[in-house]
C-alpha cells in the first residue's frame, strides 16, 4: 500500500467530514439538507484569503472575521429561504430548489467578486506546507495539524450537544412539536444552528485554503463530497461523518492513483450508491421507523 | 359576452398555440434563425414535460437532467455517425439508454427522503460530465461528435422545417402521453406518493415503484430530447450538458408552475420570449436564474400557470358542475378473507404494546376490538396490515401467512384499511380519493393508459361512476369534484371508507371511523358497514362507540395494555366486570354506581 | 367567586387547514383546582388543549391566562406564562436519558444550581424509579415510568396550570391510581389541572368541575359529581351500553 496516498486519503478526508459536520449541525434542528453548504465554504477560503493577502489581517482576526460572515450569510440563508418554506408546509422538499437557488446566487456573485484565479494562502505559523518525510511519508506538518484539529472539532461538536442547548436542539431533532410543548423555541435554534452550521462551513474553507488554494470553483466538488461523507456516516451522526469522511477521502486517494485521476468522482459516487443500497440509513445509523 | 363563452377561453387558447405552432414554419424561412429557435424550444419543452411529471407531480426533483438529454444525444450522435445507424434506432437506444442509467442511480434513493434523490441526480450529472471527458475514445473528448446525420424517412432526409414539425409532433405526443398519465390511476398514484405515502400503501401502491415509474417516463422524455437535440445542432460537445442546463429545466417548470399540466410548456415559452433580455445579460444570466427560482418559489409555488389560473377562478366563478348521477352500483358479493392471528407481540422501546394477542376473525364475520386508549388496538392494526414490523407471533389472511410482507403488498391481496386521522390526498377531488383506491383492480396497463385505449378509457368512466356511487352512498356525492382538503372531517372519514370499499377489498380495517362523525353521519357509517358486512367482506373495527359495536358486529375483543381481557358475543361481553373496570378503574366499581 | 379564573377559553373556534373541530368553546380553570374535560375520542378534547397551548392558533375566541390574552401566543411564551401541556402518549424525548428529560424540563427558565437539585430532589422523592433509571434512555421505559417521567418533567418548571391528555393512556390498574394519586397532589401544592382522561369516572371523582365536549361543542358543564350523575356524560360518552352495562 502506498503511504503517501493514504497521507493524501487522510488529509482531504479531513476536509470532507468538516463539510459533512456543518451539514449536521444545520441540519439536526431543522431537516433541511443546505445545497448551498459548498458555497459557504467557498466564500470562507476567499474572505480568509483576502483578509490575509489583500488586508493584511493576522490569522487569527481574518480566521474570526470570516467565521463571523460566513454564519451570517447562512443566518440570511436560513430567515430568506429556508423559513419561509419550513413554515409553509413542515415536510416537503421545497427547501431543495430555494437552497440551490441561494447556492446559484451565491457562486455567482461571488464569481464577480474575486476573479477565477486561486489565491495561495500560507498556513499559521509555525506550520508550513513543506512536505516532511516522516517515517517513508511525505506530509506536511499543516496536513498533520489538520488531521489532528478534525478529530479535535468533532469531538468538540459532539461535546456542544451536551449542553443544554445542545439537549434541545436533539429534542427538536427528535420531536419538535414535544419540544415546543417543553417552552423549547425551534426557530430559534434553528436560526442558531444555521449560524453556527455556516461559521463551521468557513472555517472548513480557511482551513481548506493552503490545501486546496482559495478558489471560486471549490463549491460544487465539496458540496457533493461532504454529502458522500454524511450519507455514508449516516446523516446527523457527526462521529459517522467523521469515520465516513476518512472513507471518502481515502476511496478517491486510492481511485485516483489505482486508475486515474479523472474517475475520482466517479469511484466517490459508487460507494455511495453502494452504501445506499446495502444501508440506505448509512453506515452508522437506526433504520427509522414509519410512523402511521 | 356570454359567460358559456368565458369558460372556453382557456380552451381556445389552447387551440389557439396549437394553430399558431402548426402554422410557424409558413412564415418564416427553412434556414432561418427563427425556425432553429422555435424547433429548440420544441426539444425543451419535451424535456421540460417529462422532468415535470417527475418532479411536479411524483414530487421527486432532479437536479441532474441535463444528463439524461446528454446520454440520448450522444447515443444518436455516436450512433449514426460511428456506426451508420438511422436515426429512429439510434434513438430508441438513447432513450433506454438514458431510463437505464437512471435507473441505477437513483434506485437506492429511491427508498430515502426526497432530497437524497435531489443529491443523487445533481452528483450523477457532474461524474457524468467528468465522464464524457473522461472516455476519449468513446466520446472524442471536448472536440465532441461532429456531423450527426438529419434523419430519414423512406430514403428521404428531413429538412429544418420537416424536423420542426418532427419535434413539434413529437412534443405535443409527449403533452398527450402525459396528460393521459397524470389523469390516471398512475397520476393519483404520484401525487398520493408525494403528499400522503400512507394512503398510497393503503391502495396497495409500492412508493418506490410509482417513483421508478415517473423517473423512467422523465429519462425517456429527456432521452428523445437528447436525441433531437444531437440531429439539430448537428454537433455533441460536453459543454452542451452543463449544470447549468439541467438547472436551466428546473427553472423552466418552476416558472411555469410544478404540478401543473401546461407549466412546462408557459415556463419554456416565456424563457423564449425574454431571449434579447438574456442575452444583453449573459454573464448575469445564471444570478438572475438562481434569483428568479428563489423568488418564485418563495411567491408563486405553483408558478404562472398556478397563477394564471387562481386569477382565472375569480374572473369566471363557475357555477360547480351538476353532479354526475350517481347511478346504484349493484356490488357483486365480496368473498371475504379471514384473519387469523396468533401470539402477535409488538414492544416499542419499553412499553410492550402487544403481548401474546390472538385474535380470529372468521371470513366474512364482523369483529370488533374495543378497549381503552393505549391498549394496542391501532398497533393490531398497523402489524395485521403491515404497517410495522411485528416482534413475534403469526398474522394470517386468508389461511396465509402475511406477517413480514410490505404494507402494499397486503393491500394488495385484498385488505383494506382506514387510518384513525383520514389519510386522503388533499390536492385529489374525493371522487379522485375514492377512485385512487382501485388503483390494484384496474386491469389498464401502462401503454393503454397512456394512449388512452378505448378498453382504458370504457375502464376509467366505469371506475368514476362506480366511485360517484360509493360517494352517493356514504352521503357526500355533492362533494365528489371538491378537493379532499376542504371536506369536513367527518366526511373525510367517510371518503376514506369509500377508497377502502372501492379497492375491493375482501377483509377491511377500520380505525376508529365513528370519532369525530355527527349522529346523521354516524348512521349512514352503520348503514355502510352493515352493507359491506352483507356483501360478505370480513370487517375488523376499532372503535370506542359501544352502541355502533353492539349493532354491527358478532364477536368482540377486548384489549388492556397489549393483552386480551374478553372476547365473545357484544352483549356479553359489554357485561363483562373486567370491562368495565379496564373502562372505568377499579375504584369506581368498587364505589358501585353513583346516583 | 368574583376573581377572575386562572384560566379563562371564551368562544373559541378551532380546527386544522380546513377542518373545523372546535366551535365556540368556553371553559374556566379556578385556581388550584381540577377541571376534568371528558368526550369521545374524536370529540376534540385534544384539539382543545392544543389550541390552548398555543399549538394551533383558534379562528375565534379569548384565551385568558392568569391575567394575560394567550390566543395567538407562541408556544414557548404560553410555556413561561406557567402554563404546561403534557401530550397524550408522553411524547417525551425517547432517545435521550431520564436525567436530560428532567434537565430540559427547566428548559428557558434560570434556576440555580441549589434549586435545579431542590427540584430534581422533590421529583426523585415523588417517583423513586426515576432516580434508579437515571441514566437509561426514556424509550426504554415502561409506559407507567414514561408518563411519571412526563409529568415529573412537567414539574421541573412549577407550572400554575398542568394540561394532562390521558395520563392513564396504557397503565395498569395500580399504576392508573398512583398516577391519579399525583395529580390530587399536585393540586395540594398549588397546580391547578386540566384533565383530559378516558377513565372518567375516575377522573371525575378527583376533579372539581368537569366539562362534556361532543361534536366540537361543550355539551355540559358544572361541578364534576353532577355531571358523573347526568345522562350527558352517558350518552355523549359511552353510548346505551356503557349505561345498561352499569345498571
Amino acid at each position: 500500500m502506498d503511504l503517501d496516498t493514504l497521507a493524501h486519503g487522510l488529509v482531504a478526508g479531513s476536509l470532507y467530514a468538516l463539510v459533512a459536520v456543518s451539514f449536521n449541525i444545520l441540519y439536526r434542528p431543522s431537516n433541511v439538507f443546505n445545497f448551498a453548504q459548498g458555497e459557504l465554504v467557498m466564500v470562507g477560503a476567499m474572505t480568509f484569503a483576502s483578509a490575509m493577502s489583500v488586508a493584511g489581517m493576522p490569522w487569527i482576526v481574518a480566521f474570526a472575521a470570516t467565521l463571523a460572515l460566513v454564519g451570517m450569510i447562512c443566518l440570511v440563508e436560513e430567515r430568506i429561504a429556508v423559513a419561509p418554506i419550513l413554515k409553509r408546509a413542515q415536510t416537503g422538499t421545497a427547501w431543495v430548489i430555494t437552497t440551490l437557488a441561494v447556492s446559484l446566487i451565491i457562486s455567482n456573485l461571488v464569481g464577480r467578486i474575486w476573479g477565477p484565479d486561486p489565491i495561495l494562502v500560507k498556513p499559521p505559523e509555525p506550520l508550513s506546507m513543506d512536505s516532511l518525510n516522516v517515517a517513508g511519508v511525505r506530509i506536511s506538518s499543516y496536513e498533520v495539524a489538520l488531521v489532528i484539529c478534525t478529530v479535535a472539532l468533532v469531538a468538540m461538536v459532539e461535546r456542544a450537544y451536551q449542553t443544554l442547548q445542545g439537549k434541545a436542539v436533539m429534542a427538536v431533532a427528535e420531536d419538535r412539536e414535544a419540544a415546543l410543548m417543553r417552552g423549547i423555541d425551534p426557530g430559534r435554534l434553528g436560526r442558531w444552528s444555521f449560524f453556527i452550521g455556516g461559521a463551521f462551513a468557513g472555517m472548513t474553507g480557511v482551513v481548506a485554503a493552503p490545501i486546496l488554494y482559495a478558489s471560486t470553483s471549490l463549491g460544487p466538488d465539496l458540496l457533493l463530497k461532504g454529502f458522500a461523507a454524511a450519507a455514508v456516516g449516516s446523516i446527523g451522526n457527526n462521529r459517522g461523518a467523521l469515520i465516513a469522511g476518512y472513507i471518502i477521502g481515502l476511496t478517491e486517494a486510492f481511485g485516483a492513483a489505482l486508475l486515474s485521476p479523472g474517475y475520482q468522482e466517479a469511484v466517490i459516487f459508487l460507494v455511495v450508491l453502494g452504501v445506499l443500497l446495502l444501508r440506505p440509513e448509512g453506515l452508522f445509523g437506526r433504520p427509522s421507523a414509519r410512523t402511521v | 359576452m356570454g359567460p358559456r363563452f368565458v369558460a372556453r377561453i382557456p380552451t381556445l387558447a389552447q387551440f389557439a398555440f396549437l394553430a399558431a405552432a402548426l402554422a410557424l414554419p409558413l412564415f418564416v424561412g427553412a434556414d432561418s434563425y427563427a425556425l432553429f429557435v422555435v424547433t429548440q424550444l420544441g426539444i425543451y419543452i419535451l424535456a421540460a414535460i417529462g422532468l415535470n411529471l417527475l418532479s411536479g407531480y411524483a414530487g421527486q426533483v432532479s437536479l441532474g437532467h441535463a444528463a439524461f438529454i446528454a446520454i440520448g444525444a450522444y447515443s444518436v450522435a455516436l450512433l449514426t455517425v460511428d456506426r451508420h445507424w438511422p436515426f429512429w434506432a439510434a434513438a430508441v437506444v438513447g432513450m433506454a439508454l438514458s431510463a437505464g442509467l437512471g435507473i441505477v442511480a437513483a434506485l437506492p434513493s429511491f427508498r430515502l427522503n426526497t432530497w437524497y434523490f435531489a443529491f443523487i441526480t445533481l452528483a450523477f450529472a457532474l461524474v457524468f460530465e467528468k465522464m464524457i471527458v473522461e472516455w476519449r475514445w468513446l466520446t472524442k473528448g471536448f472536440a465532441g461528435v461532429v456531423g450527426v446525420p438529419a434523419p430519414s424517412l423512406f430514403g428521404h432526409d428531413f429538412g429544418p422545417r420537416a424536423l420542426y414539425y418532427l419535434v413539434a409532433a413529437s412534443a405535443l405526443a409527449g403533452f398527450l402521453l402525459v396528460r393521459n398519465i397524470v389523469r390516471s390511476r398512475f397520476g393519483r398514484a404520484f401525487v398520493a406518493v408525494r403528499d400522503v405515502e400512507p394512503a398510497a400503501l393503503a391502495v396497495g401502491a409500492s412508493p418506490q415503484r410509482v417513483k421508478l415509474l415517473a423517473f423512467v417516463i422523465a429519462a425517456a422524455f429527456a432521452g428523445a430530447a437528447g436525441a433531437f437535440f444531437a440531429v439539430q445542432k448537428t454537433v455533441v460537445t460536453p459543454d452542451d450538458f452543463t449544470a447549468d442546463f439541467s438547472i436551466f429545466f428546473l427553472l423552466t417548470i418552476v416558472l411555469g408552475g410544478l404540478g401543473t399540466l401546461w407549466g412546462p410548456v408557459v415556463g419554456a415559452l416565456v424563457f423564449f420570449l425574454i431571449p434579447e433580455l438574456l442575452a444583453g445579460l449573459a454573464s448575469w444570466r445564471m444570478l438572475i436564474y438562481g434569483c428568479l427560482l428563489l423568488a418564485l418559489m418563495l411567491f408563486a409555488p405553483h408558478g404562472l400557470v398556478g397563477a394564471m389560473r387562481q386569477g382565472w377562478r375569480r374572473i369566471a366563478r363557475r357555477s360547480p358542475a351538476a353532479p354526475m348521477a350517481a347511478r346504484e352500483v349493484s356490488h357483486p358479493p365480496i368473498a371475504g378473507l379471514s384473519l387469523e392471528i396468533a401470539g402477535l407481540r409488538k414492544r416499542f422501546g419499553g412499553v410492550l404494546a402487544l403481548d401474546g394477542v390472538d385474535f380470529t376473525a372468521p371470513a366474512g364475520a364482523c369483529c370488533a376490538i374495543v378497549g381503552p386508549n393505549g391498549s394496542g388496538k391501532t398497533t393490531l392494526l398497523n402489524l395485521a396490515s403491515g404497517y410495522y414490523p411485528a416482534d413475534a407471533g403469526t398474522v394470517k389472511i386468508g389461511g396465509a401467512e402475511t406477517r413480514g410482507l410490505a404494507a402494499q403488498r397486503i393491500a394488495a391481496r385484498g385488505v383494506g384499511r382506514t387510518f384513525q386521522t383520514p389519510r386522503l390526498v388533499n390536492e385529489l377531488t374525493a371522487v379522485e380519493n375514492v377512485m385512487l383506491g382501485a388503483y390494484r383492480r384496474e386491469r389498464s396497463g401502462f401503454i393503454a393508459t397512456a394512449l388512452r385505449l378505448p378498453s382504458a378509457r370504457a375502464e376509467a368512466k366505469r371506475l368514476r361512476a362506480e366511485a360517484l356511487a360509493y360517494l352517493a352512498f356514504v352521503g357526500v356525492a355533492d362533494r365528489a369534484d371538491l378537493e379532499a382538503g376542504e371536506a369536513p372531517h367527518g366526511q373525510q372519514r367517510l371518503i376514506e371508507i369509500a377508497r377502502a370499499m372501492m379497492g375491493g377489498a375482501r377483509l377491511i380495517l377500520l380505525d376508529e371511523p365513528a370519532a369525530g362523525l355527527s349522529m346523521s353521519e354516524l348512521e349512514r357509517l352503520e348503514q355502510l358497514i352493515v352493507r359491506i358486512r352483507d356483501l360478505g367482506a370480513t370487517i375488523v373495527i376499532v372503535e370506542h362507540h359501544l352502541d355502533l359495536v353492539a349493532n354491527i358486529a358478532g364477536h368482540v375483543m377486548v384489549l388492556d395494555r397489549g393483552v386480551v381481557l374478553a372476547s365473545g358475543a357484544p352483549a356479553d361481553v359489554f357485561r363483562n366486570e373486567a370491562v368495565m373496570r379496564a373502562y372505568m378503574g377499579e375504584r369506581a366499581l368498587k364505589g358501585g354506581a353513583p346516583a | 367567586m368574583s376573581e377572575a379564573p386562572l384560566l379563562s377559553v371564551r368562544a373559541v373556534d378551532a380546527g386544522y387547514g380546513h377542518v373545523d373541530v372546535l366551535e365556540n368553546v368556553s371553559l374556566d380553570v379556578g385556581d388550584r383546582k381540577i377541571v376534568a374535560l371528558v368526550g369521545r375520542n374524536g370529540a376534540g378534547k385534544s384539539t382543545l388543549l392544543r389550541t390552548i397551548s398555543g399549538l394551533i392558533r383558534p379562528r375565534r375566541g379569548q384565551i385568558a391566562f392568569a391575567g394575560a390574552n394567550l390566543a395567538g401566543a407562541r408556544p414557548d411564551a404560553i410555556v413561561g406564562a406557567g402554563l404546561l401541556h403534557v401530550a397524550e402518549g408522553r411524547r417525551l424525548f425517547r432517545r435521550q436519558t431520564v436525567d436530560d428529560n428532567l434537565e430540559l424540563g427547566r428548559y428557558g427558565l434560570r434556576l440555580t444550581q441549589a434549586e435545579h437539585a431542590r427540584r430534581i430532589e422533590r421529583i426523585h422523592a415523588l417517583f423513586p424509579i426515576l432516580r434508579e433509571k437515571r441514566g437509561l434512555h426514556a424509550g426504554s421505559l415502561s409506559g407507567g415510568q414514561q408518563q411519571m417521567l412526563a409529568i415529573a418533567q412537567a414539574m421541573m418548571r412549577a407550572p400554575k396550570l398542568l394540561m394532562l391528555d390521558e395520563p392513564s393512556l396504557g397503565l395498569a390498574p395500580v399504576l392508573v391510581d398512583q398516577v391519579l394519586d399525583a395529580i390530587a397532589s399536585l393540586r395540594a401544592e398549588g397546580v391547578a389541572i386540566l384533565l383530559v382522561e378516558q377513565m372518567v369516572e375516575r377522573a371525575l371523582e378527583i376533579a372539581d368541575d368537569a366539562y362534556v365536549l361532543q361534536n366540537g361543542r361543550i355539551i355540559a358543564s358544572g361541578p364534576a359529581r353532577e355531571i358523573a350523575a347526568g345522562d350527558a356524560l352517558r350518552a355523549a360518552y359511552m353510548g346505551e351500553h356503557g349505561a345498561a352495562a352499569r345498571a
